[in-house]
């Protein structure tokens, strides 16, 4: 797209405000005793004050680098996926590898399986100690019924589970007694082909009975662009649960709920075999389902002393063309805070989880050995906050406990520092030690690449052998922040962090080539004579990486909104000396964008008619050659009787295509630009 | 998957509820026996704790209830007669019952939890839902004398006869 066309494109984010009457809602950014007086008994009624004592208190006042993505700013961009709703915070980096997964880091290290940020949904973890990491792909619910997206850019310090490394992605949905009535919406487009979504809510009469949901969700997807014209990501699925949630008397509450699911989508990976072809590009279908039911109970005790149990199952089913896992997860934790005096309040908490995977070989190489693996993680954690000076300068310490079937017990200690010298400002800094634990993808792997055959034609290939010996990546954090409100409408949130690692995990190349012609695990029969260049996957990278956000707020008036970010990062990783590394510290220090910026615009034109524009840019993955780029994205929705609404929304706006990641075998994908229309009802 | 105690948690909470308070004294109306003379203004009284700081008084600043100015008091023994036309006891005040029965009789009482509409007490603050909301004790009300706007009945969570 030209540049004047893109300088247009800003320009009309920032045109005067045009007429518009309706009062948007009273949100939490806007308190502050001028701004509450204004509010009606109802609009007063509505302000969150608390949250549950399961996440952080998600306000302008957190020892953490925290950002809280709303449901209502994910319904108004119009994305239609948890990984695009992503991009609405700062610090993350989300870049689409093909049409159904995409590349997800936090301040760094961004990957397909986005290994050091942990993630979650409702409290349930959806991290898969396979390869460390999440699939994106099969991490959804219903959009619309999301209470928030709380994203922590750090390791988030002592409260959050293991493998909160560089980032938590907590997806919290409403409560069932804010989702009563019906909700269905049905639309298509040129790439989101076709999709419904239907929500049912009732229950609550009476004061005190339950209260329950039940949803169902499908979607197609067409596949981007490829310029081979191997047009292999095409993706459709469907979804489907419930949530129940009891008051059980004044001091406890309970919720039961569920989701299962079934997707194919398309993929090309690399399939190597010992027996010629040894390599090829094979472009299947990924069958992938899965359920999971969550129970929770939490007690109040007394004011600021209340205890939490969870409980919940998981299985999921992956059979890919090159390699099949099912598993399944169970998890408990406990959680207590109890006051300790008059300054300091404690928390801490208990989990274990066990996950058994059972894993298909589908082609020779890519195998895990045994096959067969039960993992265990047991944690523990404990923290103490303490008013130094009572509404003033709090202390926060704490350390979380590991222990896994990989690992001996491990102690990831924080310190967090906050003080708020009034109610308009906030300063903080932390330092937090945290690890990745080690999964089954380096333990128990083995990964095989072709590599060509040699003058005399016999094959060569390098493998990747099981480190049983894969030590927990390593990570020191210091970070700083700072908030402030600037007069009633202006908000600006400033994060720095250096963060400084060692035992990284780096792909060594451990001998010399050598002539073979057994397998290090079974195989129904023994390969040709092949030629071997040893490998494994090691922790012999170190550094640090560095930046910050900031990211400020500004309401111009009641029915205007605009917020912009900026990120800056610097990855700077080395290899320990003496080592001989196949793919080195370039490819990490060169695939993550060292800038981003975005900048939207949230406008009520009418009563019924809302405008939103959002601007990105991304800069360059120089080890994968992938250029910078900058696009837009715009939703227009129109509320044309009491219960119905129409949204048009386009994305990737500016480039007929562009690429943001290379992931597939087959060279890269080029993300289209979209557009697509919904119809939606509402009725409580 | 757990939670951070931070600051302001608390001040949130207590931000919200003194616009409450100034709510109240806005749609409640006294008796003319209720004050001192014409000129007396409608005083909030925080009784022991205080749980709002400046807050309350910022949101006060200027304001006017029943025609008469807003102040707020703060005091640790039991007011004398129309000192005080709302009080508020913090909720983890002991022997409230007792304080309540000591008080003036047009005085809008003002708790927090469950057991203060019990105890005499005539609205009561709950959090449900991550929200303020308020129960009123409308025979307490009307025993003190005090006319309650249909305004405020609506918002209500619920009201006990």
């Amino acid at each position: 797209m030209s540049k004047r066309l893109r300088l247009m494109w800003l320009f009309v984010l920032l045109l005067p405000a045009a007429r518009g009457d309706d009062p948007q809602q009273a949100t939490p950014d806007q308190t502050g005793p001028a701004a509450l007086k204004n509010l009606s008994l109802e609009e007063l009624s509505q302000i969150e004050v608390t949250s549950p004592s399961k996440e952080p208190t998600p306000a302008f006042r957190s020892p953490v680098a925290i950002y809280v993505i709303t449901g209502d700013d994910i319904r108004r961009s119009g994305v239609t996926t948890i990984p695009d709703a992503l991009r609405l915070a700062p610090g993350v980096e989300v870049a689409q590898i093909d049409g159904s997964k995409w590349a997800i880091g936090i301040r760094g290290f961004g990957t397909r399986l986005s290994r050091s940020v942990l993630v979650l949904i409702d409290g349930r973890t959806v991290y898969t100690p396979l390869f460390a990491g999440t699939y994106w792909e099969v991490q959804d619910t219903l959009l619309e019924d999301i209470d928030r997206i709380e994203v922590i850019r750090g390791p988030g310090g002592t409260i959050w589970g293991p493998n909160a490394v560089d980032g938590v992605i907590n997806i919290i949905t409403k409560s069932t007694q804010d989702t009563k009535g019906v909700f269905a919406s049905t639309g298509g487009g040129n790439v989101k082909q076709g999709f419904f979504n239907f929500r049912y809510g009732g229950g609550g009469d009476g004061g005190d009975g339950p209260t329950y949901r039940v949803y169902a969700k499908g979607f197609t997807r067409g596949p981007e662009d490829h310029p081979d014209g191997n047009n292999f990501d095409d993706w459709r699925g469907i979804q489907s649960g419930f949530r129940i949630d009891w008051p059980g008397g004044s001091r406890d509450a309970f919720t039961l709920q569920g989701d299962a699911y079934q997707q194919e989508d398309g993929e090309q990976v690399t399939a190597t075999t010992y027996t010629p072809p040894a390599t090829q590009n094979v472009v299947g279908n990924e069958e992938l389902s899965g359920a999971n039911l969550l129970f929770k109970w939490k007690r109040t005790l007394s004011e600021g002393n209340d205890f939490q149990l969870q409980t919940y199952y998981d299985r999921t089913n992956r059979l890919e063309p090159n390699l099949g896992e099912d598993r399944d997860t169970g998890d408990i934790d406990v959680l207590a805070r109890t006051k300790w005096g008059t300054r300091q309040e404690l928390l801490y908490g208990a989990g274990a989880r066990v996950s058994n995977g059972r894993f298909d070989e589908v082609v020779s190489g890519l195998v895990f050995s045994p096959l067969h693996r039960t993992d265990y993680l047991i944690s523990g954690f404990l923290e103490d906050d303490i008013n130094l000076v009572t509404g003033k300068l709090m202390l926060t310490l704490g350390s979380k406990l590991l222990r896994t079937n990989y690992t001996g017990v491990n102690f990831e200690p924080s310190a967090r520092l906050m003080w708020t010298p009034n109610d308009k400002q906030t300063f903080w800094a932390s330092f937090t030690h945290a690890l990745r634990t080690p999964s089954d993808g380096e333990d128990d792997f083995y990964l095989s690449s072709f590599i060509g055959d040699a003058p005399n034609g016999t094959p060569t290939f390098a493998r990747f052998n099981a480190n049983p010996n894969f030590a927990p990546e390593q990570l020191n954090a210091y970070e700083v922040g700072y908030r402030q409100l600037i007069g009633k409408n202006l908000y600006l949130d400033v994060a720095g962090f250096f963060n400084h690692y060692h035992d990284l995990f780096s792909e060594d190349i451990t001998g010399g080539f050598s002539i073979q012609s057994t397998l290090p695990y079974p195989a129904p029969a023994p390969p040709p004579t092949y030629l071997l260049l040893p490998a494994q996957f090691q922790n012999d990278l170190y550094g640090a990486t560095y930046g910050g956000e900031i990211a400020p707020e500004w309401r111009p008036t009641k029915f205007w909104r605009l917020r912009g970010s900026y990120s800056f990062l610097r990855i700077s990783l080395k290899q320990a000396p003496t080592t001989e590394i196949a793919i080195g510290p370039a490819s990490d220090n060169g695939s993550s964008p060292q800038h981003q910026a975005s900048f939207d615009s949230s406008f009520d034109i009418a009563k019924k008619l809302q405008l939103d524009l959002i601007y990105r840019y991304v800069s360059a993955l120089p080890a994968q050659g992938v250029r910078a780029y900058s696009t837009g994205d715009a939703r227009i929705g129109y509320q044309f009787s009491k219960y119905v609404g129409f949204s048009l929304v386009g994305q990737n706006l500016f480039q007929p295509d562009h690429v943001e990641y290379i992931g597939d075998p087959g060279g890269p994908v080029f993300i289209q630009r979209s557009v697509y229309a919904s119809l939606y009802l509402v009725k409580k | 998957m757990l939670p951070s105690r931070t600051v302001a948690q608390t001040d949130l909470e207590y931000q919200v509820k003194a616009a409450f308070l100034l709510n109240f004294a806005k749609f409640v109306e006294w008796p003319s026996n209720a004050f001192a003379d014409s000129d007396s203004p409608v005083a909030i009284c925080i009784l022991g704790k205080d749980p709002f700081g400046r807050a309350i008084d910022d949101l006060v600043q200027g304001e006017q209830a029943n025609g008469r100015k807003l102040i707020v008091r703060r005091m640790n023994e039991l007011p004398t007669p129309r000192a005080c036309q709302v009080v508020f006891a913090e909720g983890s005040t002991k022997d409230v019952a007792k304080t309540l029965n000591g008080l003036g009789r047009s005085v809008l009482t003002v708790g927090e939890g469950g057991s203060f509409l019990r105890d005499g007490g005539i609205i009561a603050f709950v959090i449900e839902n991550r929200r303020v909301r308020f129960d009123i004790n409308q025979t307490a009300a009307e025993t003190a004398a005090l006319k309650l706007s249909s305004k405020l009945l609506s918002v209500a969570r619920s009201i006990e006869k």
